[in-house]
């Protein structure tokens, strides 16, 4: 009993330290008493006074701190007796002392008061029919212990992953399943954070990738997980998967229909762009300055059409896992200035003045210039469009405490209420109350959040509704990059929208 | 970049531009021309395979989606019966390809554009880097 031997020594050491404490009192009475040559009896009995008092003190301490552990194993039985009152359940994550060994004694009272009415049940044999039963289950299904091990699984695992039978049993679980998260928060973290802080928990997930070996299709599923601390078969975690991929096809389908329809738009937008130019290059300054000004407004048109079928296709390519950037070093000021070029054109013709506030001497950073100027364009697209009555809209970019390049686009429109703010980075995502206002897609942000995370850097806001917003995002300095830079070929490095979040998770804030 | 046509070379540069859309070979051949380029239109895939086997022309401008013959078809015959091409080829497509197909291409071929990315003037500054 590792647990047990801890909580012993730490018990130990925390009364030791207490009677020292209390100790301390009369010693200093003694001494206080001797230099300034008060009688030794009077010194010698106030200090003894002294230093019981304290051991009382600290001994009522030290006895309510080491008793909490059994104080909050005696609320664990309480709470699933029958007969209680309505105690809470305890809050063993406040335990200092002994926590582990108590989380695990509460799981097994939590565990055998589901079992406490009939004594007369052979536990081997309970086991042995839980066992037979998950082999029954007609969906795949892995139990897996703490060192992920898998211990069971049921007879359909096999054939959805096409495995050999029996080819699981002892086998790491990410070994055998490839699994692929739209999110950060992926079943390996959970396990991870299971095992740290809790006693038992559950988990679902939706749309989760199952790659299969070689060429066969992906499927997609939704997971659900669920974690028994020291279950007594060995059993910790249990996770099932129910298959979704045909519907979940369907919607993939559906977004490859939109990237199609969206290439179909590219040849007459190649076509448009082209006559524009022409007319640009042909009639300028030979027309009149109201037919100046609408040719102009041609060209910005046919240029926003062009980032938003750009937009489109990209949201698609980040889905599928096909959006690569290729990071090179790049004067960040230049970038910027280079990048957004078209939307100060727009700003202007729209009356909004845009103010640049670079930091001299920002280091070079490491980006995809085109990409990068997306997420820009994105950000200058939306504090135009949700700008209001007010006129200013500032880019500031800083070195920040981390070390990287910071860059705000600050507006001080309509702002956005504090209750949508976390679902702003998500696809199709806007806020219901501005949605007949105003246009665009509600792909933007969640693009930018892609490409930016795609770069080591994070994008977040600050906002409150009235008083406009404050996009940032952070950049990584070129020089952070260099020891990546010695592995890649020399015209830079390329990186996908998923892969590099996954593998990069030091560099996020 | 190099749009002053003072700045290229007396004997110009001779460019294959192979496209099925009329509005789209217009609008090349008026941007290039312009830049210093001497263009030739074809509009089949077939046709092309011929033009660019003659080897007369510095640089080729390939579409994927052709008529009698696919770019891809027209490039991979290319590079089998005639390894010694002295012509670059650029293969410009609005198609969206999945990565691993747009690998491939790219193997074969001296560059690769998004007609929809870049307007006519724009194609004829990126010819300009290639130094041919």
């Amino acid at each position: 009993m590792d647990d047990f031997e801890k909580l012993e020594q730490n018990a130990y050491i925390y009364l030791l330290f207490t009677n020292i404490c209390a100790l301390v009192p009369g010693i200093l009475i003694w001494i206080y008493g001797s230099s300034k040559g008060i009688s030794p009896k009077t010194t010698f009995a106030v200090a003894i006074i002294c230093i019981v008092v304290s051991f009382i003190i600290t001994t009522r301490v030290a006895s309510g701190f080491i008793l909490r552990p059994l104080q909050m194993l005696w609320q664990a039985i309480v709470h699933v007796s029958s007969d209680t009152t309505n105690l809470p359940p305890p809050n063993i994550d406040s335990l200092r002392l002994g926590r582990t060994l108590i989380l695990s004694l509460a799981n097994r009272v939590y565990q055998l008061s589901g079992q406490h009415t009939n004594t007369e049940i052979d536990h081997g044999n309970i086991s042995q029919q839980a066992s037979d039963i998950v082999k029954l289950f007609p969906q795949p299904i892995f139990a897996f212990d703490k060192d992920q091990n898998i211990t069971n699984v049921s007879t359909s695992t096999y054939s959805y992953l096409n495995l050999p039978e029996g080819s699981l049993i002892g086998a790491k679980l990410f070994d055998k399943l490839n699994l692929e998260f739209s999110t950060d928060n992926t079943l390996e973290q959970w396990i991870t954070d299971c095992q740290d802080n809790k006693v038992a928990g559950q988990a679902l997930w939706q749309r989760v990738r199952v790659k299969l070996a070689d060429d066969q299709p992906t499927k997609q599923c939704d997971i659900v997980a669920c974690y028994n601390r020291d279950n007594t078969n060995g059993n910790e975690f249990i996770i099932s998967l129910y298959d979704n991929s045909e519907e979940y096809n369907k919607d993939d389908q559906a977004l490859s229909f939109v990237a199609l329809a969206v290439h179909e738009l590219r040849t007459p937008l190649t076509m448009l762009r082209g006559y524009v130019e022409v007319f640009e290059e042909e009639l300028e300054g030979k027309l009149n300055p109201e037919l100046t000004g609408y040719l102009h407004k041609l060209r910005l048109a046919t240029d926003q059409l062009t980032a938003f079928v750009a937009n489109v296709l990209n949201v698609v390519r980040v889905d599928e896992n096909q959006l690569s950037f290729k990071l090179s070093e790049r004067d960040w000021k230049t970038t910027l200035t280079n990048g957004s070029a078209s939307m100060l054109a727009r700003a202007q013709i729209l009356g909004k003045t845009i103010t640049f506030n670079i930091a001299e001497n920002l280091p070079s950073v490491a980006v995809d210039p085109v990409s990068i100027s997306e997420v820009v364009n994105n950000l200058l697209d939306n504090a135009i469009k949700y700008s209001g009555a007010s006129k200013d809209i500032v880019i500031t970019s800083t070195l920040n405490q981390e070390g990287f390049v910071e860059t705000t686009v600050q507006d001080s429109g309509v702002g956005i209420p504090e209750n949508v703010v976390p679902n702003l980075f998500e696809k199709f995502y806007r806020n219901h109350r501005t949605r007949h206002q105003f246009g665009g897609t509600g792909l933007g942000l969640y693009l930018s959040k892609a490409i930016v995370n795609a770069h080591g850097g994070n994008i977040w806001v600050k906002s409150k509704a009235g008083e406009g917003s404050q996009f940032s995002f952070t950049l990584l300095p070129y020089a952070s990059l260099a020891e990546e830079l010695k592995n890649s070929d020399n015209d830079g490095i390329t990186r996908h929208a998923h892969g590099w979040i996954k593998n990069h998770s030091m560099f996020r804030r | 970049m190099n749009e002053d046509q003072t700045s290229l070379p007396a004997t110009p540069k001779r460019v294959l531009c192979v496209e099925d859309e009329h509005f789209i070979n217009e609008l090349y051949a008026r941007a290039l021309t312009k830049a210093g380029y001497q263009t030739t239109v074809v509009t089949d895939g077939e046709q092309a395979l011929q033009e660019i086997l003659s080897d007369e022309y510095d640089i080729v401008l390939l579409d994927i989606m052709l008529p009698s013959l696919i770019g891809t078809e027209v490039l991979k015959r290319i590079r089998a019966d005639k390894p010694d091409l002295k012509a670059k080829i650029i293969i410009t497509t609005n198609l969206e390809l999945s990565e691993e197909n747009r690998a491939a291409i790219e193997a074969q071929a001296d560059g690769y554009v998004v007609k929809a990315d870049l307007t006519p003037r724009q194609m004829a500054e990126f010819l300009a880097q290639l130094n041919v």
